[in-house]
């Protein structure tokens, strides 16, 4: 079976494992010639927070860390569509389409073994394969954690770190396989699962920030709360006596002649006069240190997706094996 | 003992019975032919009888054991020879050893070299006649005590079919195993089998061994006239006739009682024909009894 396994999805098994090779090839000349560029040019102190490190961090910012991150920026909607697509549909739906279940279940191992066997393996591979890609990313990160700070809770970065990837990569691959029951036909069973990935990267990511009670700050610097690197959630005003209003409050001084009321400086200028006026900022947001507890909240809801998606591979393919 | 034995099998597709209140038994041992029109349920009953569908209504036993606890004692080839096209033959042969605990590699292995088949063709590149033997040789490696193919021989040409089922022919005799195969053409299974099933619109209508099916059936011919009150007095298949000269099939061995009439054996292909022209006629024994009569 192990044997029938590899040779079945090798072209997945080799090209995923080629493309998430070529992925650290390209992460791991980026951390090297950053690495360089920093011990030759940053100042003492830098790369970090400081004002006086603020050119060379533009400067790795741009030239090193953005050009990969949009590269792999795009894995956390991509990497499971092709999981789905390419590792989770065909796994049954081929065997419908060519008639080759009459071959594979007649044999004398049972078909219970078959699956378990199949999903088993295979998943434990896409499970390894995404969390080798989140090591990768993690240690790609870490050489310019000076320049950005900490960003894992930025939604991108968020759902390529920690063990998120490989709860997705789980469920599209589940997604797939109960697809390829659904349809019986690879092509189609591809296009559902792509659909309804699709459909559950918007409901995930925006009920991201209900994972928990966001944290409420009233401050007069509402950078201070975003260079902190936690998600933001939303932010109103505060009245001078600690009331908070649902809408922004009209600004009690005039502005100066010449600016119009609809510019970006118009609105400036309004905060700052709010802000002069005793008027506050309420910043709701979610705090870097609760990473892991996002990260086990959402691989718990995938992960129960992909098990509900599992079992109704594994129901259908016993019910409707001919 | 039964190789195959069915009580009330029925399996509907929403609205329609693919097959229906079907009790048959193929005792072990024999060469079994399941015979039919195309969309008589032939393809049905096998399905069911290697698990690969579930039952409706009714059950299927494979030597005394439900059909899905015997996927080690039966083999199956489905109607289009499904082989994974991408494998070469040896990885067939790979596949085989990795889900069989009684593979025989070796006789599949000397079966392929006599047919002249190279084990590291793809299995996509072979001919018709060289998958169907590639598909048989996967299902007779298993050593299995119940042989299931569907409609093995169509799509062949007549070189290869007589080379596939020679090459049934020659395992039969080496191991005695039991075989079931479906066909609609009747004439490509004389001398193959010695057992035959006849289903028609979803229903069992023959079953039993076919040298005695053949000896209780005989063909009348006589006067046109007097071919009404001789039918009303034996059990007729079916009857035709021409003119003055009137043709019946009747299920009895006995010299006709009218000294106008004759009577000469039957052929298999003409039994087979009269009780598919006539579905509502049916030569059936009790089903799971040695031999009737």
């Amino acid at each position: 079976m192990f044997w029938l396994t590899w040779r079945q999805h090798r072209v997945q098994i080799l090209v995923t494992g080629g493309l998430l090779l070529a992925l650290g090839v390209l992460m791991l000349v980026s951390a090297l010639r950053a690495t360089a560029y920093l011990a030759e040019y940053a100042p003492p102190g830098c790369p970090g927070p400081a004002v006086s490190c603020s050119a060379v961090n533009q400067v790795v910012y741009t030239d090193h860390y953005r050009p990969v991150f949009l590269v792999f920026g795009l894995l956390p909607i991509f990497g499971a569509a092709l999981i789905g697509v390419f590792w989770g549909a065909p796994l049954l739906a081929a065997e419908f389409e060519r008639g080759t279940n009459a071959l594979a279940w007649t044999q004398a191992v049972p078909i219970r073994r078959w699956l378990t066997v199949k999903l088993g393996m295979l998943g434990a591979l896409v499970a390894g394969a995404a969390l080798a890609l989140s090591a990768m990313v993690g240690a790609w990160r870490n050489i310019f954690s000076g320049v950005t700070g900490d960003v894992t809770m930025e939604p991108g970065n968020f759902t390529i770190t920690g063990i998120v990837p490989a709860a997705w990569w789980l469920f599209a691959f589940a997604v797939g396989a109960a697809a390829g029951t659904v349809t019986r036909r690879t092509l189609a069973a591809m296009a559902v699962t792509v659909a309804v990935i699709c459909l559950a990267l918007p409901v995930v990511f925006s009920s991201r920030p209900s994972y928990a009670e966001p944290v409420r700050v009233v401050t007069a610097d509402r950078s201070s709360v975003a260079r902190g690197g936690g998600a933001l959630v939303r932010e109103s005003w505060v009245d001078p006596s600690g009331r908070e209003l649902t809408a922004p409050p009209p600004p009690p001084c005039p502005l100066p002649a010449g600016v119009d009321t609809r510019s970006d400086r118009a609105q400036l200028l309004g905060e700052e006069c709010l802000v002069g006026s005793g008027y506050r900022y309420a910043v709701y947001y979610h705090p870097v240190d609760r990473f892991w507890r996002f990260q086990l909240t959402e691989t718990a809801i995938l992960l129960t997706g992909a098990l509900a998606f599992g079992a109704l591979a594994v129901v259908r393919t016993l019910r409707h094996r001919g | 003992m039964n190789a195959l034995e069915t009580t009330g099998l029925g399996m509907r597709h929403r609205r329609t019975w693919a097959l229906r209140d079907c009790s048959v038994a193929v005792p072990a041992g024999r060469v079994a032919a399941l015979v039919g029109p195309n969309g008589a349920g032939k393809t049905t009953l096998l399905r069911l009888a290697v698990g690969l569908l579930t039952p409706t209504t009714g059950q299927v036993r494979i030597f005394g054991r439900p059909a899905r606890e015997s996927g080690e004692r039966t083999a199956f080839v489905a109607q289009n020879k499904p082989l994974y096209t991408g494998f070469r033959v040896s990885e067939m042969l790979r596949f085989g050893r990795g889900l069989n605990p009684r593979w025989d590699d070796a006789a599949a292995r000397r079966r392929l070299t006599e047919l002249g088949i190279p084990l590291d063709r793809r299995i996509g590149r072979l001919s018709g006649g060289q998958r169907t033997q590639v598909a048989l040789t996967v299902a007779l490696a298993k050593r299995p005590d119940l042989l299931m193919l569907d409609e093995p021989l169509a799509d062949l040409d007549p070189l290869a079919r007589d080379d596939v089922a020679r090459g049934l022919m020659g395992a039969v005799a080496e191991t005695g195993l039991t075989v079931l195969l479906s066909s609609h053409v009747v004439s490509e299974l004389e001398g193959v089998c010695d057992w035959l099933v006849v289903v028609n619109g979803g229903r069992v209508q023959v079953s039993g061994d076919i040298d005695e099916l053949m000896a209780r059936h005989s063909l009348l011919t006589g006067p046109a006239e007097t071919a009404d009150a001789l039918a009303a007095r034996l059990p007729v298949v079916s009857r035709s006739g021409a003119g003055r000269q009137a043709t019946l099939l009747v299920r009895d061995d006995a010299p006709p009682p009218d000294p106008r009439w004759s009577a000469r054996p039957v052929t298999l292909e003409e039994m087979v024909l009269a009780y598919l022209r006539t579905p509502d006629a049916a030569a059936l024994p009790r089903p799971a009894l040695s031999p009737a009569h």
